[in-house]
Parts: C-alpha cells; sequence; structure tokens
C-alpha cells in the first residue's frame, strides 16, 4: 500500500477519522488505533513476516526493561550486546546469508546450496530503530518504556515503518503526549506530502522511462545517452526518495507528530562530507551515532588518520546497509575514500556557510563546487545503480568518452530530455529560493489565499494530466 | 582539585579547541547550546581534555554525556 495508491488514501481517511473524531483526547485509545493500522498496514505489505515484526516487538520490549533492571554494568552491557547481535544477527540472515554463500561458491568454484529466504519488508529501517532503542537504554539516554503499545508503534508507525525516516527512540515521547488537532500543522502536513507526490509523480516516476531501457543495454548505449542517463538518475533517486519522506513527514503531522528529517537540499552541498550530512539524514545521524562515533573515539589518538579510518568503515557500511551487493560495499568505499582529502585538509571538519551576492544568486565558486560535488555523487550513484562493479565501469568508461562531448549538443534536442529537464530545473530553482524553509511550498502559508490555491490547483491538475502507473518507491527494496 | 576550578579549565580547553571566546559553561550546557559543538569536535575536545588532565576516559563514558556536568563529573572521579 503505498502513499501513492488509492488503497492508501482511503485507509488513511478512516484512521484519520477515526483519530481525530471519535478518539480525540484520549491519548491511549488513539496509540491503539495507531499501533493495529501500523500493524495492519505492514500485514498488508507481508502478511507472512507480520508475527515476526511482533515477535521482535515483544523481545526488544523486554530487553529494554532488562537493561534497565539489570544489577551490574555487566549484565546491563551483555543484554545491549544480545539486542544489537540480534538487529545485526536479522540482517545478516535474511540479507547477506545468501550473498556470501554464493561469494564463496563463486571464490572456491564449487557449487552450494543457497536458502530460500524472503526479506522481511522495512527489516533494515526496523531493526535501526530496535538496535537504537537498546543502545540508547545502555547509554542511559533514554529511559525503557512499560507502555507496550506507545514502543510497538514507535517501531511499526505506518508512514515510516516501510523505507523511514528512521527515528530515534525519544519518539515514543511524542505518542504518550497529548495530541490536539492544530490546523496549521495539519495544513504543512498536506503542503508536505503534496510536495512530496509531485516530485515523485512528476519527475521520479516520468524519468524511469528514459533510465531503465538504457541500463538494458548499455553497449548500444552513446557517451552523451549516458551521461543524460546518470544525470536523470541522481535526480530520479533523489525526488523518489525524497519525495516518499516528505510524504511520510506530512502524514505524521497531520496526526500530530515531528518525524525526522531526511533531506535538507542536498544537491546544495558543496563538498561530499556536506552532501552526506543532507542526505537520507536519519541513516547518516544513525550511523554516526552509533558506528562512526564509537570507532573515532576508538581511535582517537592516532588523529587524522584515525578519523580517515573511521570514515571509511562508516561509509561502507553505509553502503552495505543498502543491500547484499559488491556495488553497494563499492559504493560505500567510493564515498569514504572522497571523505579522505576533506579530512586531511580540515574540510570535513568546517561548515561552509553559502554566500549569495545580487539576486540571491551563489558565488562562481561556491557554485562549482556545488557541481563537482553532484559529478562526483553521479558517478556514485552510477556505482550504486549497477547490477555489478563490471557493469557500473563499463558505464563509466562510455561517459568519459570524447564522442561524449562532441555529441553533448544532440541532448539538448532530445524532447524527453529536455522536458524532464525542464522540470528539474523548476525544482532546483523553487528549492533555492526556499533553502532555508523545511520544503519550498512552506513559503505558501504567507501568501494571499488566492495564489496559495492557485499553485494547489496547479500542481494538482499537473498530477492528473501526468499520472503515470503507480510505480514503487525505490528505497521500498531496502 | 575542585570542582569549580575543572570547570573553568574545561572552559579554557572548550574556548580553544572551538576558537570562541564567548562561550560559557555551566553544568547544564550541552551541544545544543553551542553551535560548534558537533560529534565532529565532540572528539578533539575529549582528546584535548584528556591531555590537560592527563586522564583516559572510557569509550561508554565519552559516549554517554548529555551534558558538560556530566563530563565534569566523570573527569573528577578520574582525578580523585
Amino acid at each position: 500500500m503505498a502513499f501513492n495508491t488509492l488503497a492508501f488514501l482511503l485507509f488513511f481517511v478512516v484512521v484519520f477519522t477515526l483519530y481525530w473524531f471519535p478518539l480525540k483526547g484520549r491519548t491511549k485509545a488513539q496509540n491503539v488505533l495507531l499501533l493495529l493500522s501500523s500493524w495492519f498496514f505492514y500485514g498488508y505489505a507481508s502478511l507472512k513476516m507480520l508475527p515476526g515484526l511482533i515477535l521482535v516487538t515483544v523481545a526488544y520490549y523486554g530487553l529494554g526493561l532488562a537493561i534497565k533492571s539489570s544489577k551490574t554494568e555487566r549484565g546491563a552491557g551483555a543484554l545491549k550486546t544480545l539486542g544489537v547481535l540480534l538487529g545485526v544477527g536479522m540482517l545478516l540472515w535474511f540479507k547477506y546469508l545468501n550473498f556470501f554463500i554464493e561469494s564463496f561458491a563463486t571464490a572456491f568454484h564449487t557449487s552450494v546450496y543457497t536458502f530460500k529466504l524472503i526479506m522481511p519488508v522495512g527489516l533494515s529501517f526496523i531493526t535501526f530503530r530496535l538496535m537504537s532503542y537498546v543502545m540508547e537504554i545502555h547509554r542511559g539516554r533514554v529511559e525503557p518504556t512499560k507502555d507496550f503499545v506507545s514502543f510497538a508503534t514507535y517501531v511499526a508507525f505506518f508512514p515510516c515503518v516501510l523505507s523511514g525516516p528512521i527515528d530515534r527512540p525519544t519518539f515514543i515521547g511524542q505518542l504518550q503526549k497529548e495530541r490536539s488537532f492544530d490546523y496549521d500543522q495539519a495544513a504543512e502536513g498536506v503542503r508536505q506530502f503534496l510536495w512530496g507526490l509531485a516530485k515523485k509523480v512528476l519527475i521520479a516516476d516520468r524519468c524511469v522511462y528514459l533510465i531503465d531501457p538504457v541500463w538494458e543495454d548499455l553497449s548500444s548505449a552513446s557517451g552523451s545517452t549516458l551521461l543524460m542517463v546518470a544525470i536523470l538518475y541522481s535526480f530520479q533517486m533523489y525526488t523518489d526518495f525524497s519525495g516518499y519522506s516528505d510524504m511520510a513527514i506530512g502524514v505524521g503531522k497531520l496526526m500530530g507528530f515531528r518525524i525526522a528529517k531526511n533531506f535538507n537540499y542536498p544537491f546544495f552541498a558543496t563538498n561530499v562530507a556536506e552532501y552526506w550530512r543532507r542526505w537520507h539524514m536519519s541513516l547518516t545521524s544513525w550511523l554516526t551515532d552509533y558506528v562512526f562515533m564509537p570507532l573515532n573515539v576508538a581511535f582517537r589518538n592516532i588523529g587524522k588518520v584515525g578519523m580517515c579510518i573511521a570514515i571509511v568503515i562508516n561509509m561502507v557500511v553505509v553502503g552495505l546497509w543498502h543491500g547484499a551487493n559488491w556495488t553497494y560495499g563499492a559504493f560505500g568505499l567510493y564515498h569514504g575514500l572522497l571523505f579522505v582529502p576533506l579530512v586531511l585538509s580540515g574540510a570535513f571538519m568546517k561548515k561552509h556557510k553559502l554566500k549569495t551576492g545580487r539576486f540571491d544568486l551563489p558565488s562562481l565558486k561556491d557554485l562549482a563546487k556545488m557541481l563537482l560535488t553532484f559529478a562526483l555523487v553521479t558517478i556514485g550513484l552510477i556505482i550504486f545503480r549497477a547490477e555489478n562493479v563490471a557493469q557500473a565501469w563499463q558505464f563509466i568508461c562510455g561517459m568519459m568518452h570524447l564522442e561524449t562531448f562532441k555529441g553533448l549538443w544532440m541532448l539538448f534536442l532530445d524532447h524527453d530530455f529536455m522536458t524532464r529537464t525542464g522540470l528539474i530545473v523548476i525544482l532546483l530553482i523553487l528549492e533555492w529560493r526556499n533553502r532555508k524553509l523545511e520544503f519550498p511550498l512552506v513559503a505558501l502559508k504567507n501568501h494571499h489565499w488566492a495564489v496559495r490555491w492557485g499553485v494547489y490547483v496547479t500542481l494538482v491538475c499537473m498530477l492528473v494530466m501526468l499520472w503515470g502507473k503507480n510505480l514503487t518507491f525505490l528505497y521500498v527494496d531496502f | 582539585m575542585e570542582r569549580n576550578k575543572v570547570l573553568a579549565e574545561v572552559q579554557d580547553i572548550f574556548r580553544d579547541v572551538l576558537d570562541e571566546e564567548e562561550i560559557v559553561l555551566t553544568d547544564a550546557t550541552s551541544a545544543d547550546d553551542i553551535e560548534e559543538w558537533d560529534s565532529l569536535s565532540h572528539i578533539q575536545l575529549i582528546v584535548a581534555i584528556e591531555k590537560h588532565f592527563k586522564i583516559k576516559f572510557t569509550s561508554k563514558e565519552i559516549l554517554s554525556w548529555k551534558n558538560v556536568g556530566e563530563l565534569v563529573d566523570s573527569t573528577m572521579s578520574k582525578l580523585a
């Protein structure tokens, strides 16, 4: 039941109505409704895996309480380790086991048995929520809750259960507070949902038709076509995933919650470190807290070298989190290596503030840095998208060809490319002008109602006209 | 060493490492109150504090402090 389907709309109207009318002001009853609807939502996606979700929820609920009541530090540490191992174990079993077996078989030229495993949907997001719960309790930063309904809702909250954002255990606090309907917040939620849907339908879904056929037959594509596909894929990935996140956050606001932010205009980053502070933020901040920081603490006495080792390991984990394929590992390693010069030069530590001149335009230096960062990120996404490292290499070699530049002018005659580019340019202008806001449509609230409704009607008309097949969201696969 | 003196010396280290002379620390000060204090500068601060007081924190201590008060408490316990 993806956000861009009629089934979700019907589901949400029912939940919203029950939540704010008969159950208004009754926090516990609202939470029971949220939990049951979240489990229904998850069961709708994968009924077979629902008992597993409930089982691990009960297990971590018990682990949280056991860590707190443990009489010795050693006992609490062992329970926390058990929680982490259980989470990592689930990931290894469902996501990576067959990959390890097949890699082993390939390396030693032998045939082996692989398991018929179905990966539970949303596994990577659910396990990260569960693991952070036990780690935060062990660090003493969060109290375990006795309120099972709130805890289980935190784990399975329907807007985020399949593709994030990955909220932290502090979200349980929001569930335990009374919610009153706030018209402004709800209106902002609708605007954010609409913005996310527009990015998904108008850009991401329209880029797919140009991208996928080229990937299926790389050898017959010209260099300039490959360049076009690489650029479009970066925007497809961004508008698809940030679109999904905006829709999830918008749904959260309609129910009175603040879900973790996931994107902050990543293509305006002036280096790769800055880009990762703005892209999939709920994942990168999670890994910063639980992978990078402990490594950095452990290596703190070897200075910048220690930081480089910590960041490269962290980025490989970021890559492998997406799934079991060498391409994800190579994607992570590539980004990790891009950090090395930034760490050594000290640029990694500095937060660069964009300076703008007349007409609010960036300086040429900043613009050049943004374009370079975009180019580096685009190369990374080629590795990410490829089926194997050899295919990624074939793509990159095909693109970095003198012929590519000779054929560039042909892109301007390509109607399909230019219509997508037109929409992308509009997106970038809107984002740049509103880059200090959470999302561009926030700016509408200060405009006259006629302007607001003009924009809504235009967007809805465009959505209706350009609505294609309901394509699934890219990050549902992770 | 007195607690106030430790806090004052930690404050000097913060000013030096974060290159911000205006920083004033209290027990309740947390990373939310100081813009320059993020996960990266946190490590630099720890290394500087360890060097200054000639002590060694455990990883768990470093990762669990919620505010300056807890950092100073850990430092005091090592100096005792």
